[in-house]
């Protein structure tokens, strides 16, 4: 038996779907209701925000090899902002972007590190914050990426494997650079290796942005509450442990600035049974979080 | 050969079984005798602070030995020392905040009167009382986990049976750890552990003298007298101790204090998770968020004190106690797996400890016994045992006013 109904005829709405939405980060085409852009991996969201509210955030890269601490340098830097416990403070535009604090500082917190970022774009932690500097009237827009160590490598090895990374890089207006002090100071030249890499891709890449020679890197020595020393002189702890790095930095990038940061007091390996011997913070004092990102924002800013 | 001045001093205690001898010469240096300190070792010479130590292998046996300077006159110098002489040196180690050191059981007895209720009422002053009991401990696991099964936590904390016990009233502070500093500590090694002796040379300010590293030419910064002393290591805050008559904390001790446990019907105790409570509150106690953004003067905030009085348990520097931390080292460090180590144990939290978590009366850290950091302090305790007071509460001493120090 056939029954007749009536079908509200919605073809229209297929007509969004022939308006491509282009991507904030690589300016891929998606379709309107993506979550993530399908050719990098970015939350869509950002560019609806941008549409709605007609904002145009700034891009800053926070990069770095694996394992020197990226997720909990970003971390505890927006939660720090999101604290107001200085004179420049941030809110987070989006769910989304309080995914990675709510990682690191939840770890943190039980004396633990956050686990280490995938090298698969679609679970990287994108933060879209709105920074209030006391030297600015208006608040500042910024995307920050956590992109995995592991993923930078590989696109500095082959670049535009990751698209969202050259994209990033490409239309970042700074970048902080981490490297890792405890690695340096024990002798080991890999950090300074994968740091010049990292300075010499950024080099060669161009963008709307002019070259990156014109742009501001803050060079941040991570776990350095581990080398005490390099709180007191970090561009001399750069000098004395990551020679090629100072070059590098010194012929190639006249607006550059060395910092130290740390955010464990002390670590230690400890047995939990069922899990082995863990890297663990033994209590979690940050220090020199702030600074080199308000550093660079006021460089960016000029 | 020393080149001993007129201000050569040989006390002789009656009771001759701890402080043998103390010795008063050239810049008032003084010298502690091995039985103070429970050990044989030898006899420094000292030509005044910031000279290089000389000293004697040959060990001092008892009141009645002669001092190992190859000075023969010494001990009829010493002999003829009078009462007056004694009694300066007494006001001296009692300007020094010594006191605990004269009421020690065997020097107590050969005080005056007077000289014993003056060190009663310095140490009164200073030092909180707190009552023999038992105290738990919780490992961090639990601390700082989502609401551990109380199961667990009954099985995994400790109990300990702590005996009565005098701690700081407030930190040690740049003022009192100058005076050991100036009285030549550094090159007293009676007062150092052994194990500490080879890096006592490494122990040295910005400009290269003894003293905590964030010191200069000997001396702490101007106007930061009553700030915590910081950038010291264990070593250097047990030193201390030891020059004081005192000895750092157990981690029992520290606990006790912070908690203040209360037996309840079941025999079952409570204690506090803050000295003020069981809420945290960053307007008591010095974290980061605060306010303060550094340190501040050990007798501020009042209201964050312990039961008993003990100020600024929580927050401001953490505190070396006497207690190992066990944690195993990196593994990439030593060839052949992980090794134990044995960090010191720290407590209480400092000016810049981030989580709530971190800074209460259970949690623990810890560090190298030879980290020097921005924001590691300490204060003394002593045993109730071990120095003599009267049995009496303390609020009944009288003092007459004119021999307050």
């Amino acid at each position: 038996m056939t029954k007749l109904v009536n079908i509200p005829l919605e073809s229209y709405r297929l007509a969004q779907y022939v308006v491509q939405c282009p991507c904030y980060v690589c300016g891929e085409g998606n379709t309107f209701d993506a979550e993530q852009c399908r050719h990098c991996s970015a939350p869509m969201a950002l560019v609806h925000q941008a549409n709605s509210q007609d904002v145009h955030p700034r891009m800053l890269a926070a990069v770095g090899a694996q394992g020197v601490g990226k997720t909990v340098f970003l971390g505890m830097l927006l939660d720090m902002l999101s604290r107001h416990s200085h004179d420049m403070h941030a809110l987070v535009r989006g769910a989304f972007s309080l995914n990675l604090q709510q990682t690191t500082v939840a770890a943190l917190a039980r004396c633990e590190f956050p686990p280490q970022t995938s090298s698969d774009p679609n679970r990287w932690n994108w933060v879209h914050a709105q920074v209030q500097s006391p030297r600015e009237r208006k608040p500042i827009e910024l995307v920050m990426p956590d992109v995995a160590g592991e993923a930078l490598a590989h696109e500095l090895d082959h670049p535009t494997s990751y698209l969202a990374i050259h994209s990033l890089l490409s239309k970042s207006s700074g970048a902080l650079v981490l490297i890792d002090a405890v690695k340096l100071q024990r002798g080991l030249p890999e950090q300074d290796y994968f740091t010049t890499k990292l300075l010499s891709y950024l080099h060669e890449l161009d963008s709307d942005l002019g070259p990156w020679s014109r742009r501001p890197l803050a060079l941040v020595f991570t776990k350095a509450d581990e080398c005490e020393r390099c709180f007191e002189d970090p561009a001399g702890f750069a000098r004395r442990h990551a020679p090629r790095l100072w070059e590098q930095c010194r012929t190639r990038f006249p607006r550059y600035s060395f910092f130290a940061s740390g955010v464990a007091g002390t670590c230690a390996y400890r047995y939990s049974p069922g899990y082995g011997h863990r890297h663990v913070p033994l209590r979690i004092e940050p220090r020199g979080i702030v600074e080199p990102f308000a550093w660079l924002l006021e460089q960016a800013r000029n | 050969m020393p080149v001993y001045t007129n201000k050569v001093r040989y006390l002789n205690l009656a009771s001759g079984l701890s402080l043998a001898g103390l010795g008063l010469y050239d810049n008032s240096v003084l010298l502690f005798n091995a039985g103070v300190l429970g050990a044989g070792y030898a006899l420094m010479r000292m030509a005044g602070f910031g000279r290089r130590v000389v000293y004697s292998a040959k060990p001092v046996e008892g009141p009645h030995c002669e001092p190992c300077t190859g000075d023969d006159d010494l001990p009829a110098i010493a002999r003829a020392a009078d009462a007056t002489d004694v009694g300066q040196l007494i006001d001296e180690m009692l300007s020094q905040d010594r006191y605990a050191l004269l009421l020690r059981a065997q020097i107590s007895g050969n005080l005056t009167a007077v000289q014993r209720q003056r060190a009663r009422a310095a140490l009164e002053r200073s030092m909180c009382l707190a009552p023999e009991g038992e105290v738990s401990l919780l490992p961090v696991e639990l601390i700082v986990g989502d609401d551990p099964d109380p199961r667990l936590v009954e099985k995994r904390s400790r109990t300990i049976w702590v005996e009565g016990y005098f701690l700081d009233r407030h930190l040690v502070t740049n003022r009192d750890y100058y005076r050991f500093v100036a009285a030549g500590g550094y090159e007293q090694m009676p007062l150092w552990e052994q194990e500490a002796w080879p890096a006592i040379m490494d122990l040295v300010d910005q400009s290269g003298r003894p003293g905590p590293r964030f010191w200069r030419a000997g001396r702490y910064e101007r106007g930061e007298d009553h700030l915590p002393v910081v950038g010291v290591s264990w070593y250097e805050a047990a030193a201390y101790a030891r020059w004081v008559g005192k000895r750092l904390p157990t981690d029992a001790e520290w606990v006790k204090t912070s908690t203040w446990p209360v037996a309840g019907a079941g025999g079952a105790a409570t204690q506090r998770k803050f000295p003020w409570g069981d809420a945290p509150d960053r307007q008591k106690a010095n974290l980061w968020g605060s306010g303060f953004g550094g340190l501040i003067e050990v007798d501020e905030l009042p209201e964050g004190s312990s039961v008993n009085g003990v100020r600024q348990m929580i927050g401001n520097v953490w505190e070396w106690t006497s207690d190992d931390m066990h944690a195993a080292d990196d593994p990439s460090r030593a060839a052949g797996g992980p090794r134990q180590l044995h960090f010191k144990s720290l407590r209480g939290g400092a000016f810049d400890t981030y989580f709530d978590s971190h800074a209460t009366s259970q949690f623990q850290s810890g560090d190298w016994p030879l980290a020097r950091k921005h924001n590691i302090g300490f204060r003394c305790a002593v045993g109730l045992c071990d120095v003599n007071v009267p049995a009496r509460p303390a609020t009944e001493v009288e003092v007459p006013e004119e021999v307050c120090v």
